[in-house]
């Protein structure tokens, strides 16, 4: 298995920049993936892994060959299209013999391969179908065993479970990852799904507007996000953002939210070193904001309940302090009326700090 | 059927339908039915008023058709058998090659697909003169070949816009998949492209052998002796004394059976063809 390499590599189309300025490694028989909204530049840039576009600038090494000028065909990599990509005028079985036959395997050879991959992935009884006899679940699994027969170097997954409804995606999820402890191949996965990426990967690269935000294991990535893109876009429901200015009363410092004080002395010096300008914004998870009839600590601040939403096992409790809106995560035996006051409570060693202007994470 | 509206509007709606289809019907086949009654009219039937529908049948008209005609109407045909699959022979392979470069490649931006359409736009008449003169100086005239490359290019423009229309359709994901998987990029075309337009490939060849072995101006204006078509033969049974109904109504019906049976055999991939877009 090989490494994959990108240095600094870009691409644009037109005046689009779809991927800018991009370097990542990915080690052997590491799973990597890439997660960002559409448009972030996962696909094109999977798409110059595998060859089928260039890069405009930069390189992409493979096993510390570089390859920008090999076609895709010699570079030893499987990919999977988000659409599938199926022979509709093959069935199942040519389908998944067509990439060993076009490497003058055996006939006896193509069928041992064809018919374990089959098994592995539960299609065998599908073999002599036609792809427009399938269904989304069934196609998907021959499109992955596809890439399988070969055993490549680097598998290449565009958002493979995009197109199954939540169940199968479910299932589809553990049994990737049962069948990457088996494989123990390096693969390199795109995906918008924050949760697929966060449960699958060994290391994940956010991407937002062809640009790497961060690269790091998914505990990092939780816990320590280096910018408001990443702390936005990692966990659900989703991190609250309150902008807010740094303020010096006397010896201690707060963050002024209009609304209310935070008070943050013991991160005065930090902050001021770090920040360009006293526009900041803090960052709060749900689940690290307490909700109590009374308050709890000198910190506690009052609320209101707007909306409760009983989203098993955990409840969310959408909540308003004077004009702004913050989610907390209640456990199930919370009970609250809409419009019933209440006090939430942040936890000290959990709230962020960013620089409004950069977007960079200064706690 | 109609299946909305009261019961006796749907009775009258259904039977002017009828109506209209048997109308339609009844003028576009009288004519060929009429044709091939003719051609088993002995010669003092053929013109009678009114017409008889019942006579006794001969077969005098087709022995003279075959024999008596010159040039015969064995080389007429033999010609356009020729001609029509050396033109198609020519125009699948070109067309699907260069509505592959205009799907995949945009080659020539949009101008050099609009100028070959334009082709197809041109009053052929008017290009008649220019083309003698061409083929006299290259003496190809009265020669199949004159005939070949002539009906090959006015083939082409329609060929390539139902071959490009074909082509779009193909999403270009499945060969970036082959070409991953150890395909050339011409091996992608040839492995995974050609075979899912082959409904396109055959919709191109049956229109091309339909108006080549159809093909009349160019054909008469050619050629003499040598080169004659199948309609050419057809039209020299209005000879200066006189038209020959009988004769040319037995060599016309003999020159539409091969289409006719052609047709007959082939009219469910036409249909395949043209309702084509169940790719995905």
């Amino acid at each position: 298995m090989a490494r994959v390499r990108l240095e600094n590599v870009t691409k644009r189309f037109g005046d689009v920049v779809a991927v800018n300025n991009l370097s990542y490694e990915v080690g052997d028989g590491e799973f990597l993936c890439m997660l960002g909204p559409s448009g972030a530049g996962k696909t094109t840039t999977m798409r110059m892994i595998a060859g089928v576009e260039r890069p405009d600038e930069g390189n992409i090494y493979i096993g510390d060959v570089p390859v920008n000028d090999v076609p895709p065909k010699e570079r030893d990599v499987a990919m999977m299209f988000q659409s599938y990509a199926l022979y509709s005028h093959k069935t199942v079985y040519k389908n998944l013999a067509f990439p060993l036959e076009k490497h003058k395997v055996s006939k006896d050879e193509v069928d041992r391969r064809v018919k374990e991959v089959a098994e592995i992935l539960g299609i065998s009884h599908l073999l002599d179908r036609l792809p427009k006899q399938l269904s989304g679940g069934e196609k998907q699994r021959v499109a992955l065993g596809r890439t399988m027969v070969r055993k490549p170097e680097a598998y290449l997954l565009d958002e493979p479970l995009t197109n199954l409804d939540a169940k199968l995606r479910a299932h589809m999820r553990a049994e990737l990852k049962k069948l990457r402890e088996e494989l123990k191949t390096t693969i390199i996965y795109a995906t918008p799904d924050q949760l697929e990426a966060m449960s699958m990967a060994d290391r994940i690269a956010v991407m937002n507007f062809g640009k790497l935000l961060q690269c790091d294991t998914s505990g990092a990535i939780y816990n320590h996000p280096k910018n408001l893109f990443v702390a936005g876009f990692i966990g659900s429901p989703a991190m609250n953002f309150i902008d807010c200015t740094f303020v010096e009363k006397e010896d201690k410092a707060f963050l002024d939210a209009g609304e209310f004080l935070y008070d943050i002395t013991e991160l005065k010096n930090l902050i001021k070193d770090r920040y360009t300008s006293p526009e900041l914004i803090l960052g709060i998870r749900p689940e690290h904001i307490s909700i109590s009839k009374k308050p709890l600590t000198e910190d506690s601040i009052e609320a209101e309940i707007y909306v409760i939403e009983p989203s098993r096992p955990d409840v969310i409790v959408s909540i308003s302090v004077g004009t702004k809106a913050l989610e907390a995560l209640a456990p199930e035996t919370f009970r609250g009326d809409i419009g019933e006051k209440v006090w939430i409570t942040f936890d000290r060693s959990r709230v962020y700090v960013f620089d409004k202007k950069t977007e960079n994470a200064i706690i | 059927m109609v299946m909305v509206g009261k019961t006796t509007e749907r009775i009258v709606a259904t039977v002017l339908m009828y109506l209209a289809v048997v109308v339609v019907m009844a003028a576009t086949l009288f004519p060929l039915v009429w044709m091939f009654i003719t051609s088993f009219k002995k010669e003092t039937d053929v013109l009678t008023f009114p017409p008889t529908f019942v006579f006794e049948p001969t077969f005098d008209n087709f022995i003279y058709a075959f024999t008596k005609s010159k040039p015969p109407l064995s080389l007429a045909l033999t010609n356009s058998l020729i001609i029509g699959a050396c033109t198609v022979a020519l125009v699948v392979p070109i067309s699907a090659l260069a509505a592959y470069s205009f799907a995949r490649f945009n080659v020539g931006g949009g101008h050099l697909q609009f100028y070959i359409l334009t082709v197809k736009m041109f009053p052929a008449i008017a290009a008649i003169i220019p083309y003698f003169i061409i083929f006299r100086e290259l003496g190809l005239l009265d020669h199949v070949l004159s005939l070949i490359i002539l009906n090959t290019l006015f083939n082409l423009p329609f060929a390539i816009w139902l071959l490009f229309g074909f082509f779009r359709e193909i999403p270009q994901d499945l060969e970036e998949s082959a070409m991953i998987e150890g395909c050339s990029k011409f091996g992608a075309f040839r492995d995974i492209v050609l075979p899912l337009i082959a409904p396109g490939l055959a919709v191109t060849a049956i229109f091309s052998t339909i108006f080549t072995w159809n093909e009349f101006l160019f054909a008469f204006i050619l050629s003499r002796a040598r080169a004659v078509t199948a309609p050419v033969a057809v039209a020299g049974f209005w000879t200066q004394r006189g038209i020959l109904w009988g004769p040319l109504s037995a060599a016309a019906t003999i020159c539409i059976v091969p289409m006719f049976i052609f047709a007959l055999l082939i009219q469910r991939y036409i249909v395949r063809g043209l309702t084509f877009g169940a790719v995905k």
